[in-house]
């Protein structure tokens, strides 16, 4: 039972950057909250202050109750995972496991069995005599995780810990990482700029833009009905048209569409998948290009004045490059001033 | 078919023959400098010292100038007092050198770097100046005296011209390199590997002991045995801070060549100074090759 309460923190480093601006948030018991942000939204630097490896400039930290505000991190119930080149090399896969555990005097037969059900846990059971320079970079990063799995942290703190691994291996990784936070029901805080990470291994993701939390909430929420601009084009593929609103009608080129809103400048927001093609006589825009994925097609439109647009199709062998098509989006959102105004 | 494949297999050969003799060329001349310079007077020295030459012209084995070195009183002395010197200076220096070496990896701002300029400093300035400017400040009636007279205290025992000149002397003088040795050793210690420690439960103490220690154990036998050869053959600061008697190995060949006019004598001493320079070189060498074997 563990639960992690970040209240009003900020971070501000000596040279003025306020990496982390007055951000609250409360982690559940068990639950993988995912931090999302683009480069130098201060995600690093929240999840050190929980680690303890900076301090707040102003704000209180609390795991289970406990202020840790004011804790060196090797007072703290946490265990972070760092990016890279955190093992020792100088020991084997063993003693960087076993460390934590003889710095707490635990006997050795006692370490000898955890390190090896931990070894077992992260798939590496019978590597415990190799040298951290002859695994591959999945190994060491699950012999990281192992290294903080095995004392039993009640935070876990994972900084974009597969950054530096493949494609494939990091999509594996996050499915093994996943499933162990689950089984062991270790309260995780886990800071990725990938936002299909963050969507398929998160119970909640905060998106993060200049120190601030820009909107937190289920994964699937936040993609569906994203609250600003910002998050509706940083998470997933989104179309961004910035046009003009007069009688109800919101026009950017030869574009419009009915939109029930005040006159004046508006942002609408339209999914790849939400936006249909048809032919017409008048067409709307004209096909830039074609992406036959198997599943599905993507296609590349211009409006009339440049604007590149995309749509998610299930033929692509309909269109082809300098066709003129229509434009029907089923759903929309719209923001002005960084408001969503509305949604459809 | 085959013709393709063999030419495509014997170009990089060629090149690679090509290449050998510049590569040999290279290699040759330190070689060549080494022979010239240290191997072949070595041996020189060593074998007049051991075949020498009688009035008569006969020349025969004769071991009797080191059965000489190793019965006197006084040169015993000298060894003890080099080797004494060498010791102290080694242990004063890593004391010295690793505080500040981890002072300047690890604290961040505009001091480090003043620091690290002092530190760098005596690279710069030549042993004499260093020795006049020790004896202005700590020799007798200097400025250490003076201050301590304006205040009324008594005057220092000052280390002058007493084994413990040289010492000060020369530690003052390998201090950069030591330094620049351990910090660039230091390097190479990764702060995440070090912040995961830390994460783990391990205090600074800890963290210092377990995970930079055996990071930079290479770099500390390194600088060692750099600054430990050195003393160990040093001339300049020796013969001006030290004493008289027992006076260390550099001063004393000097004084036995020039003053007691004995040539194989001083041969005699060189080759015993070159005997335990080699025993350290291979002192280390052998835990370079064990560390990199762990
Ligand atoms: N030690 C430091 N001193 C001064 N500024 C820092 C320091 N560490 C981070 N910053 C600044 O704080 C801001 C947030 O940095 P942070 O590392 O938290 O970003 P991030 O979201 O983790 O980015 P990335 O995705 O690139 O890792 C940046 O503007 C960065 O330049
Ligand atoms: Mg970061």
């Amino acid at each position: 039972m563990s639960v992690l309460h970040i209240a009003e923190v900020t971070k501000t480093f000596s040279g003025g950057t306020h990496a982390v601006n007055s951000f609250s948030l409360d982690v559940a018991d068990g639950e993988l909250v995912c931090l999302l942000g683009p480069s130098g939204s201060g995600k690093s630097t929240l999840l050190r202050m929980v680690g303890g490896f900076e301090q707040p400039t102003s704000g209180r930290i609390t795991i289970d109750g406990e202020d840790v505000t004011h804790l060196p991190p090797e007072r703290r119930p946490t265990g972070m995972v760092f990016q890279s080149h955190a093992l020792w090399t100088h020991m084997n896969v063993f003693k960087n496991l076993a460390f934590g555990l003889k710095l707490r005097r635990m006997p050795a037969g006692e370490i000898r069995e955890k390190v090896e059900a931990v070894l077992e846990l992260v798939g590496l059971a019978g590597y415990g005599d190799r040298m951290t320079n002859q695994l591959s970079g999945g190994q060491q990063q699950r012999v990281a995780l192992a290294r903080s799995l095995v004392l039993e942290p009640k935070i876990l703190l994972l900084d974009e810990p597969f950054a530096s691994l493949d494609q494939h291996l990091r999509e594996r990784l996050r499915e093994e990482v996943r499933d162990i936070q689950q089984r062991l029901g270790i309260t995780t805080l886990f800071v990725t700029h990938g936002q299909d990470e963050a969507l398929s291994m998160a119970d909640r993701i905060v998106v993060m833009a200049n120190g601030k939390t820009e909107q937190m909430g289920r994964p699937d929420v936040v993609y569906r009905d994203p609250k600003t601009p910002f998050v509706a084009g940083f998470i997933g593929t989104m179309n961004l048209v910035e046009g003009e609103v007069t009688n109800g009608q919101f026009t950017r080129s030869d574009f419009t569409f009915p939109l029930p809103i005040a006159d004046g400048p508006a942002t609408l927001a339209i999914r790849p998948e939400a936006l249909d093609l048809t032919a017409s006589d008048t067409p709307k825009a004209t096909v830039h290009r074609v992406t036959d994925y198997g599943s599905h097609g993507l296609v590349d439109l211009d409006l009339a004045d440049g604007t590149r647009l995309k749509s998610m199709v299930a033929h692509p062998d309909l269109f082809r490059t300098g066709q003129g098509v229509d434009l029907k989006p089923r759903a929309v959102a719209a923001y002005r001033n960084n408001q969503q105004i509305f949604r459809s | 078919m085959s013709e393709f494949v063999e030419k495509a297999v014997s170009v990089p050969t060629e090149t690679a023959a090509g290449r050998r003799p510049i590569g040999l060329l290279l290699v040759a001349i330190p070689v060549f400098l080494v022979i010239w310079l240290v191997i072949w007077p070595a041996i020189n020295a060593i074998s007049r010292t051991i075949w020498r030459t009688d009035a008569d012209g006969h020349s025969s084995f004769d071991l009797s100038s080191y059965a000489f070195f190793f019965s006197d009183r006084y040169s015993l002395d000298n060894l003890a007092v080099t080797l004494w010197t060498t010791l102290v200076c080694a242990v004063l220096l890593l004391v010295i050198c690793l505080p500040i070496a981890l002072y300047l990896r690890f604290s961040h701002g505009r001091l480090p770097a003043y620091v690290q300029a002092l530190a760098i400093l005596p690279m710069f300035v030549p042993s004499i100046i260093l020795a006049f400017a020790f004896i202005r400040v700590l020799g007798p009636n200097g400025m250490v005296d003076i201050l301590l007279n304006a205040v009324g205290l008594p005057k220092i025992r000052t280390p002058y011209l007493t084994p413990w000149g040289p010492v000060i002397g020369l530690v003052w003088d390998n201090i950069p390199l030591t330094v620049l040795i351990l910090l660039s050793g230091l390097g190479s210690v990764a702060n995440q590997s070090i912040e995961a420690a830390r994460d783990v439960g391990a205090n600074t103490i800890r963290v210092f002991w377990h995970i930079i220690l055996p990071r930079i154990s290479n770099s500390i036998l390194v600088a060692l045995s750099f600054s430990v050869l050195g003393i160990f053959s040093s001339f300049t600061l020796p013969y001006l801070l030290g004493p008289a008697s027992p006076e260390m190995l550099g001063p004393f060949m000097q004084r036995t060549l020039r003053d007691v006019q004995d040539p194989i004598g001083a041969m005699t001493q060189a080759v015993v100074a070159f005997g335990f320079c080699i025993l350290f070189g291979l002192f280390y060498v052998r835990s370079v090759a064990r560390n990199r074997g762990k």
